[in-house]
């Protein structure tokens, strides 16, 4: 194969050279051009579809930041927590793996033993001016507690900017009406999960 | 030689010594065979299977850790077969364990783990039924049998180790558990071994229970400040929330495999200081020591503190006040005048390698438990006499001690004499010394020690077959009026006999002061500056001092142990305020740090002209210790004459023996969380009688002008008529004797 073919860009019998005007060489003609382009009748063109969508009220603005437009599934913005379904208990088990596998060093926990002698979250924090929004936190957490969600304003007055647990946690309410959205970024189970789980086998 | 065996491991030609099982051959050569409960402290479990060899020309498989190596046999420890074999244990392990790994405090370093991910065990061919069961705990230590693999590490090290025999197994197929000895719930020293050695996150310290995970931890290799044995340990710390840019202590740990630690040394960990540089009262500290007559000091400081406190000494031309270190370099001149050598010549590894041990004038079990582990050690491993000389029967020591020496208050010099005199019996002694035995009045010592000549008979036929003994000299000796007498007699032990002597200091670092400093004796004049101790002006990292420093585990530094070992220690946390190098800087003898004195501490000593960056904090892969450096051994003139022994002092009416409970060291053990303040005086019912109180009686205790108000409990397990009362909590004065005649009056609840 020679490099010939590759400089033939006729790739199709299709192709036509469009017919453009040669462009004017002398004053008079680039004089000509100017008044051709100004008059045209394509002015009104425009302001006749500005005037329609205005009497049809069409309006298509996002009134941002009252109204938002519905961002991707998978998008990362602020961190959550979710809740179990069934039981409302918080995901969070306190392992630790999103304090150790986050590579901009911002969440930070306390764990401790709790009456039931379980091991309970008592306080968690992610510094979200530190936060690179790598993701790396939902997709290591082993419950698929800590998600990221859609809010994605950060505006902040000074550069530490703190989200804590009680913030991030689906409020209850908000679960009870079914409103807990899962998160089906990196790291979240894909579709038909269930089917691939294999029974621990119980001969007893 | 014909101890040594030839024999091979894959292919490899290796050479066992005598006892050496093929485990411990194939460790040393650096081959590599998996173990579940193997540890090298103890005598071999045998419980896991996983140390399965192939032998040649033996059917089957070997046990490799309890089966020593036959001449010329060849050794394979790595086939299929038992790559299968091993990994279908390691299913068995993993059998219904909970997979909570998530929250598990072990998780990051659990054998369990790394061994099922290092056998690839992906599947589970095993079932069984699985139990309820239930998390128990037992104060600071907190067991979840679901989570426990059985290996039985925590069993051998309370029993071989330890002594406490406070755990055991109980036996029920499936159901097995680990379960305290005849009780109910576990009574025990809380030493916290079985922690250290479970591989698993079934032991595990309440108080850190959930509270961070191993590898948020970060290591400091430092030293225990609580007892003269100077322990190796880790300080793990974090940052202490997540609020906070300060770290804190979250626990400490211990190289399990080889070294132990006691309760204090393990939960006591929270003694820091706080404070910021406070200005105006680090220039009164200045001020008051340019008008002080004298520092006072205890040995609870580094030896570059005691250092610059030496040179402040020679630079302001005062005294130096330090009564325990004062009595210990008094004790050891008189003891070199003899021996000729200025340091003791046992080590505790003698001690766990001996099999005879005779200890005279120590509660050891409270006063220095590293010790009584290593004479754990070396009656469950070498079968060795202990003979406990004490007036006061330690219900601890019941499970080790082969024969009780009980002597009466004050005869100590009495009871040394005598034992001298019999173990010197056929020694190659001068005529002058033997005469000095002849002259002995036994009848009057016996009598008024109230050691008998068949006790002495008995303890000389039960050592008679022994080869490794170890006297070990505890405080009850150097606080000691004749201390210098009994100085010189144990000397002579050490000089005649084949015993080696071990010297017990009080504190983390009596040693190493009375080898830095020139020490006076303290006549409690005013303008004393107390540092870490009592004076008109108190720099102290105890709280309530006019000027804080650090604490210990805020320090760079080195101590002298038991062992003579020069051992470094590092800051775990950070300190904001002044330290005493700053203070001597404004006399012009302070350095650029305080460690840059490491290189400094005086020869003549036996110390070495070694940077503290030098100096290594660790044990070696085989065990050694190979922390720090030992003293020089410093030759000494043999100038001491024995004095005779005159008459024995004689204790009558009540007698308070000051001694810590269990847990307690010092003021700075006093200041933990997690450690149980025992602040009763503790006797027996007989002395109940004597002193006409009873359990729950509060009592003001009284004597040489101090005095006390204490709860009375009374015990079972003692015996006798000398009550315990603890010190931890009262500045009673190091270096005095800890017998007193003293009062005892009940007083009003009001």
């Amino acid at each position: 194969m020679s490099i010939e073919q590759f400089k033939n860009r006729n790739v199709s019998d299709d192709y036509f050279l469009v017919d453009i005007e040669d462009y004017p060489t002398d004053g008079w003609g680039q004089f000509k051009r100017v008044v051709k382009r100004t008059f045209k009748g394509e002015l009104f063109v425009g302001l006749w579809v500005v005037l329609r969508e205005m009497i049809k009220f069409d309006i298509h603005t996002v009134q941002y930041p009252k109204e938002k437009m519905p961002i991707g599934p998978r998008y990362r913005a602020v961190h959550e927590m979710k809740r179990l379904w069934e039981s409302g208990t918080e995901r969070c088990i306190g392992c630790g793996l999103c304090e150790k596998i986050c590579i901009s060093n911002c969440i930070r926990m306390e764990t401790k033993i709790d009456e039931n002698s379980r091991k309970e979250v008592s306080e968690y924090s992610i510094n979200l001016g530190r936060c690179i929004f790598c993701g790396y936190c939902a997709e290591v957490c082993p419950e698929l507690a800590i998600t990221h969600g859609a809010r994605y304003e950060n505006a902040s007055e000074q550069r530490a900017h703190f989200v804590m647990y009680e913030d991030m946690l689906t409020p209850i309410d908000m679960l009870k009406a079914g409103q807990q959205q899962e998160f089906e970024g990196f790291g979240a189970i894909t579709p038909h999960e269930d089917e691939r789980v294999k029974k621990t086998p119980l001969a007893y | 030689m014909k101890n040594l065996i030839n024999f091979t491991i894959n292919g490899k030609d290796v050479t066992a010594k005598k006892g050496e099982t093929i485990l411990t051959v194939a460790r040393r050569e650096g081959i590599y065979i998996p173990t579940m409960c193997y540890i090298s402290k103890t005598t071999p479990c045998a419980s896991c299977r996983m140390c399965l060899v192939e032998a040649k020309g033996v059917e089957g498989f070997v046990l490799s850790c309890n089966t020593p190596p036959t001449e010329g046999i060849e050794i394979t420890t790595a086939t299929d077969a038992l790559q299968q074999e091993r990994t279908n244990i390691m299913k068995l392990y993993d059998v219904n364990h909970p997979l909570e790994c998530g929250v598990c405090d072990k998780s990051g370093e659990c054998d369990l783990q790394n061994k099922t991910l290092e056998f690839g065990v992906a599947k589970q061919n095993f079932t069984a039924r699985d139990q309820h069961r239930k998390i128990e705990n037992w104060g600071l230590i907190n067991y979840d049998p679901s989570l426990c693999i059985l290996c039985e590490k925590c069993v051998h090290v309370c029993n071989e180790v330890i002594g406490d025999d406070a755990i055991d197994l109980q036996f029920g197929g499936y159901k097995s558990k680990v379960v305290p000895k005849n009780s109910d719930t576990l009574d025990c020293t809380f030493c916290g071994e079985c922690i250290a050695v479970c591989p698993v996150g079934a032991l595990v310290s309440s108080d850190f229970k959930y509270t961070a995970n191993a590898w948020e931890l970060s290591r400091v290799p430092a030293t225990c400040v609580h007892c003269s044995a100077g322990c190796p340990l880790e300080y793990e710390t974090r940052h202490t929330g997540i609020a906070s840019k300060e770290k804190s202590i979250y626990r400490v740990k211990n190289n399990f495999e080889f070294s132990s630690l006691c309760g204090a040394g393990r939960f006591g960990f929270d003694f820091e200081n706080k404070a910021s540089k406070d200005e105006t009262a680090f220039h009164k500290a200045v001020e008051a020591l340019k008008n002080a007559k004298a520092i006072r000091f205890s040995s609870m400081i580094t030896n570059e503190e005691a250092l610059l406190l030496q040179r402040l000494k020679e630079k302001l031309g005062i005294k130096l006040f330090n009564e325990d270190a004062r009595r210990f370099a008094e004790f050891m001149t008189s003891y070199a005048s003899v021996s000729g050598k200025k340091h003791h010549s046992a080590t505790l590894e003698a001690v766990r390698k001996s099999d005879a041990v005779i200890i005279i004038g120590s509660m050891i079990a409270t006063d220095n438990p590293v010790v009584r582990y290593a004479m754990t050690t070396a009656a469950k491993h070498n079968g060795a006499k202990i003979i406990y000389a004490h007036p006061v029967e330690d219900p601890l020591m019941q499970n080790t001690v082969t024969q009780f020496l009980k002597y009466e208050v004050g005869t100590e010099e009495g009871v040394v004499a005598l034992l001298a005199k019999y173990l010197l019996r056929d020694a190659d002694l001068s005529d002058e010394e033997r005469k000095y035995f002849e002259n002995l009045d036994d009848g009057y010592l016996s009598a008024e020690s109230n050691i008998g000549e068949d006790e002495l008979e008995f303890m000389m036929k039960s050592l008679s077959r022994t080869k490794n003994r170890v006297l070990i000299i505890g405080n009850d000796i150097m606080a000691h009026k004749e201390a210098k007498n009994i100085a010189k007699l144990a000397a002579m032990i050490e000089k005649y006999s084949d015993f080696s002597i071990l010297i017990v200091p009080r504190d983390v670092n009596t040693l190493g002061v009375s080898l830095t400093c020139s020490l006076d004796e303290d006549d409690s004049q005013s303008d004393v500056v107390g540092y870490n101790a009592a004076g008109n002006f108190v720099i102290s990292s105890l709280p309530r001092a006019d000027l804080a420093i650090a604490s210990l585990n805020q320090q760079e530094g080195t101590f002298v142990t038991i062992d003579n070992r020069v051992v470094p220690t590092n800051a775990a946390l950070g300190f904001e305020g002044y330290e005493l190098n700053d203070i001597a800087k404004e006399f012009g003898v302070g350095k650029a740090l305080t460690i840059d004195l490491t290189k400094e501490l005086p020869v003549a000593s036996g110390f070495k002209a070694v940077d503290f960056d030098n100096l290594e904090n660790f044990l070696s892969p085989a065990g050694d210790d190979i922390r720090g450096y030992i003293l020089d051994e410093i030759e000494v003139e043999m100038d001491g004459v024995l004095s005779d022994v005159e008459d024995l002092p004689e204790f009558n009416g009540t007698i308070i023996y000051n001694v810590n409970p269990v847990l307690q060291f010092n003021a700075y053990t006093n200041l933990t969380k997690q450690l149980e303040r025992d602040k009763t005086l503790r006797g027996s019912a007989q002395f109940a009688a004597a002193a006409r109180v009873s359990d729950g009686d509060k009592v003001e205790i009284s004597y040489e002008g101090k005095s006390v108000v204490r709860t009375f409990k009374q015990e079972e397990s003692l015996k006798g008529t000398i009550a315990l009362n603890p010190t931890f909590d009262f500045d009673e004065g190091t270096g005095t004797y800890r017998f007193q005649k003293s009062k005892i009056m009940r007083v009003n609840d009001e």
